[in-house]
């Protein structure tokens, strides 16, 4: 084998073009440019949220008091709480200007501020989404990549099965039926988990509380992690697949690295980028908690706020979650833009 | 925070417990344990709920399960009796309406707050003033205090309540009685929480802790007047999913489910710690036939069937329904076929039976007769048209989506009525719209509905007035069946005045007879009321009314007040027993777990810093 060794060949990323003041400039302008797009984007969420919402069948007072018997007057003080006596664009206006100022309106189900709805589900939602998808994330980077490196083999076809697999399972489904095994226990397995909620009537205090919530997330977490990590796995392993025919590698491996060293320091690092976009999309819509998951384990997060408002209808509350999941995404997408271009020459270069 | 307060108001319940050891013993009657034995743990029963608590603010709640646990906490002016169901003294120990029964005078109770404080008559006439002044106050209980003129307290034990009109159902007021030292301080009614607690109330229980969307933690009240109840917590855990629950209750995270769905009551078969309580329920499920809608003003409405204007045709469907395979079929056996009308059976008093002539019975032979007879001709391909023109007896009929239990019941009825001529389709809207094109706009030719009755049921014979129809400008009022009939009216306004209660009951079964027979709603069954609890748990329970009653729904507190349960494990050191030492041997494993991987990882990260270094 004649390889040329001249040079050490360093991964795509790090090799980038000469960066002057201009290319400062480039930068900023990018950024500034991303993130008007993303102010427009926002307003029109607004908009869009406003109108939606309106266009939904049904008068909400009516909903609202369905089954409770309501004089006329009664009906109509209740219109004018709700702010439905007033003409289209005025409520419009109404809406813009509480939204700048983070009113998201009155919840009629509850009668307190949707903001203030919202806070209270976020942090168990936080919890609940958020370790599942750093777990998740970190599962099916590790599992796709074992899965391309040894594509074709036992492994690849175990691991993206069983991923697969259960990524076709229906989420309630899973859900119910750890429920049944791990919580209510089946046949030797005991039942070891409690079956609802973060928390428990007289939970312990101070650090026995966190080991008390850790103990309550395990199993939503674990349906959580079982049906989404199988994306990480596959788009992980696919984007790897690219880069193992790629010449740098070959360099790589013609150098005499070993083989997880050509893995470690040259294929993944490469192979990572489209999975950026995944994960910040993903952290984007974390927001949402995840609405099947909270609703089995009845997890107090944002997921089954909304589910609960559909339920309703809450059409406030729905407005409200729809409204900072959308905003959530954009600036999660826009990010994710901005960290593309610090980690991609490629993009910088377009 | 609220966890933290909650135990501090716990702590502070107890410490004033402590201090008046005296009045407790005096208001428990003999032969009840107030205090455990040091000895034993607490008895505790836990709810499960398949519902959030909305507030806590009895002036905005409407969920049954705030309403619930708002009875248990504060007094009424009456309560349903628990054999009878007739209204018994509560908070008012006697009553007294004036000749011209437009006077109440009610004696007040002299009894305690938990916090100490004299309950007096003033309480009772600022809670009802607030609702009737205070817009944000009418939310929960506004259309109860619609007729009453004034309400004052001449003396402390004397409540004074003028109406506009008479009021017979005076004496089932669903209003909880606050104390005013409390809430007159609450700046705005309207957006106030209530998460204080302890909460000061009357009732045989104080709550004591209530985290959102999470439960209710329920103290027994150590100086309720009728004697403290038997157990000493009452938890109230709310489940999102029904399935779920039910696990809950099988393993014995929650004692008692109430409200259960057939599906979910059959799945409880079969477990020897489980008692599957089945009774008769507190609804009517009816349909719901659109006899010609119009505005409260009498002006047309909706597009229903022109056919259904006729009673003929009306009663002709009611002849072409076989309940009894309604219930086997679509209710699983777990409902009583409906020969009555909008009052379900376990109300004895109210109930109207059919009987004789005018009971209808499954009889499509009589339903063609009846439609031939009126002039209905079958055309070639079986469905019958209008006597006067050539529209066909093409019906919709609806109902909501994604329910399999009106799914499987639109079936049954579409063959039923196509043996008598009548081509039904089935028609899924979501709840909004189903609301309003059977509530409002009268978009609709039949449709399904029900309604839950309580001890007194004038709200649902209401739901049948003329007034109950939409204004001209299309505001729902409330109506169940767009009916408007004169008779009825009468009815109704003689029983409002009716004071001698066997005498309101006959005009209220005349209304109901008026209701069978004009058909505008046909009461098809009364699902039965299913519920749930671990016998090894609840040692004792009795329902409303006590004869195979009401556990949880049920209007009043009796069920609850007469839980036992056996003492928990003694407290030992750690707060928590089994399930928490569980929890701590479950997530020290999942930590071990978690640092030998941390551990493989990092001597594989050295690894790689080795192989770097070749």
């Amino acid at each position: 084998m004649t390889a040329p060794i001249e040079i050490e060949p360093a991964a795509g990323p790090a090799a980038g073009p000469q960066e002057g003041r201009g290319a400062r400039r480039g930068a900023l302008g990018y950024a500034l440019t991303k993130l008007g797009g993303a102010l427009l984007s926002i307003g029109m969420v607004v908009v869009a949220t406003f109108f939606l919402f309106r266009l939904i069948p049904g008068d909400p007072a009516i909903a609202y008091t369905r089954d409770v018997p309501l004089t006329p007057d009664q009906l109509a003080l209740l219109r004018r709480q709700m702010g439905l006596d007033r003409p289209l664009p005025e409520q419009f206006l109404d809406f813009v200007a509480r939204a700048l100022r983070g009113d998201l309106g009155t919840s009629y189900e509850y009668r307190r501020p949707v903001a203030e709805l919202i806070g209270e589900r976020l942090g168990p939602t936080l919890l609940l989404v958020g370790t599942g998808l750093v777990i998740a994330v970190s599962l099916g980077l590790w599992q796709g990549t074992r899965a391309a490196w040894n594509h074709g083999g036992r492994l690849d076809r175990f691991s993206t099965g069983i991923s697969l697999t259960l990524w076709s399972v229906p989420t309630f489904w899973l859900g119910l039926l750890l429920l049944m095994v791990f919580a209510a226990g089946v046949g030797p397995i005991p039942g070891i988990f409690p079956t609802r909620g973060m928390e428990d009537v007289d939970a312990p205090d101070g650090p026995m509380y966190l080991l008390h919530v850790a103990h309550h997330l395990v199993l939503p977490c674990i349906t959580l992690v079982a049906v989404v990590y199988a994306q990480y796995l596959v788009v992980m392993r696919s984007s790897l697949l690219d880069e193992i025919g790629q010449d740098y590698v070959t360099t790589a491996r013609a150098k005499g690295l070993r083989d997880a060293q050509v893995r470690r320091r040259h294929a993944v690092p490469n192979a990572l980028l489209p999975t950026v976009t995944l994960v910040f999309l993903h952290i984007g819509l974390v927001v949402q908690g995840a609405v099947t998951t909270e609703t089995v384990y009845s997890w107090p997060g944002l997921g089954l706020l909304f589910y609960e408002a559909i339920k309703g209808p809450d059409f406030a509350v729905m407005q409200g979650t729809f409204m900072v999941l959308c905003v959530a995404v954009i600036i999660m997408n826009t990010l994710a833009d901005v960290l593309y271009h610090v980690l991609d020459p490629r993009v910088r270069s377009a | 925070m609220t966890r933290l307060g909650g135990r501090l108001a716990a702590l502070g319940l107890a410490l004033s417990l402590a201090a008046f050891p005296a009045t407790a013993a005096q208001a428990v009657p003999a032969g009840v344990q107030a205090v455990q034995e040091p000895a034993e743990g607490k008895r505790i029963v836990r709810l499960g709920a398949i519902q959030a608590i909305d507030s806590m603010n009895p002036f905005l709640a409407v969920r049954v399960i705030s309403t619930s646990v708002h009875r248990w906490m504060y007094a009424y002016l009456t309560t349903p009796d628990s054999k009878t169901l007739q209204p018994s003294p509560d908070l008012a120990e006697s009553w007294q309406a004036s000749g011209d029964k437009l006077t109440w005078t009610f004696k007040i109770r002299d009894t305690k707050w938990s916090d100490g404080t004299p309950v007096t008559a003033q309480d009772a006439a600022w809670t009802l003033n607030k609702i009737m002044t205070d817009d944000g106050a009418k939310t929960a209980n506004g259309p109860a205090v619609e007729n009453f003129e004034s309400v004052t307290a001449p003396d402390d034990r004397t409540l004074v309540i003028k109406t506009k009109q008479p009021q017979a159902s005076m004496l089932e007021l669903p209003i909880p009685i606050v104390p005013k030292h409390v809430w007159e301080k609450v700046p705005d009614i309207g957006t106030y929480e209530a998460e204080r607690y302890p909460a000061v109330g009357n009732g045989p229980y104080i709550a004591v802790e209530h985290k959102k969307n999470a439960y209710v933690k329920l103290m027994a009240n150590p100086a309720y007047w009728r004697g403290a109840p038997k157990i000493d917590e009452l938890h109230v855990i709310f489940y999102e999913n029904p399935e779920a629950a039910n696990v809950g209750l099988k393993k014995g995270d929650i004692d008692w489910i109430g409200r259960l769905a057939g599906p979910q009551f059959q799945a409880l078969a079969g477990d020897p710690n489980i008692v599957q309580w089945n009774t008769q329920g507190r609804r009517a499920s009816y349909l719901q036939l659109n006899p010609g809608a119009a505005t409260a003003d009498g002006e047309e409405i909706g597009d229903g069937h022109p056919a259904l204007k006729d009673v003929k045709v009306r009663q002709a469907i009611h002849y072409a329904i076989d309940k009894q395979a309604l219930v086997d079929q679509v209710q699983n056996g777990l409902a009583v076929p409906a020969n009555g009308s909008i009052v379900p059976p376990m109300y004895k008093d109210f109930f109207w039976e059919a009987a004789g002539d005018t009971r209808v019975t499954f009889d499509p032979a009589r339903a063609n007769k009846i439609l031939d007879d009126a002039g209905y001709r079958k055309g070639a391909d079986g469905i019958r048209t209008m006597p006067d023109g050539d529209r066909k007896l093409e019906m919709r009929f609806s109902i909501h989506t994604e329910d399999p239990i009106e799914d499987k019941l639109a079936q049954f009825l579409t063959g039923w009525l196509k043996d008598i001529g009548i081509q039904l389709t089935t028609r899924k809207l979501d709840s909004n719209k189903f609301t309003e094109e059977t509530g409002s706009t009268a978009l609709y030719d039949i449709a399904i509905s029900g309604w839950s009755v309580n001890p007194d049921p004038e709200e649902v014979f209401a739901t049948h007035l003329c007034s109950r129809r939409p204004t001209a400008a299309g505001e729902g009022g409330g109506t169940e069946s767009f009916y408007c009939n004169e008779d009825y009216e009468k009815l109704y306004r003689q029983q409002l005045a009716e004071l001698d209660r066997p005498k309101r009951i006959a005009l209220m079964k005349q209304m109901q007879e008026k209701l069978y027979t004009d058909a505008p709603i046909i009461a098809v069954y009364y699902p039965n009321n299913l519920e749930a609890y671990r016998k090894d748990r609840i040692t004792s329970i009795t329902p409303i009314p006590e004869d195979k009653g009401i556990l949880y729904g049920g209007s009043g507190y009796w069920p609850v007040y007469s839980l036992q349960a056996p003492a928990g494990p003694a407290p030992s050191d750690d707060d928590g027993a089994g399930p928490f030492t569980t929890a701590v041997v479950a997530t020290a494993a999942g930590v071990v777990v978690v640092f030998v991987l941390g551990l493989i990882l990092t001597a594989r990260l050295r690894r790689k810093g080795d192989d770097d270094r070749e």
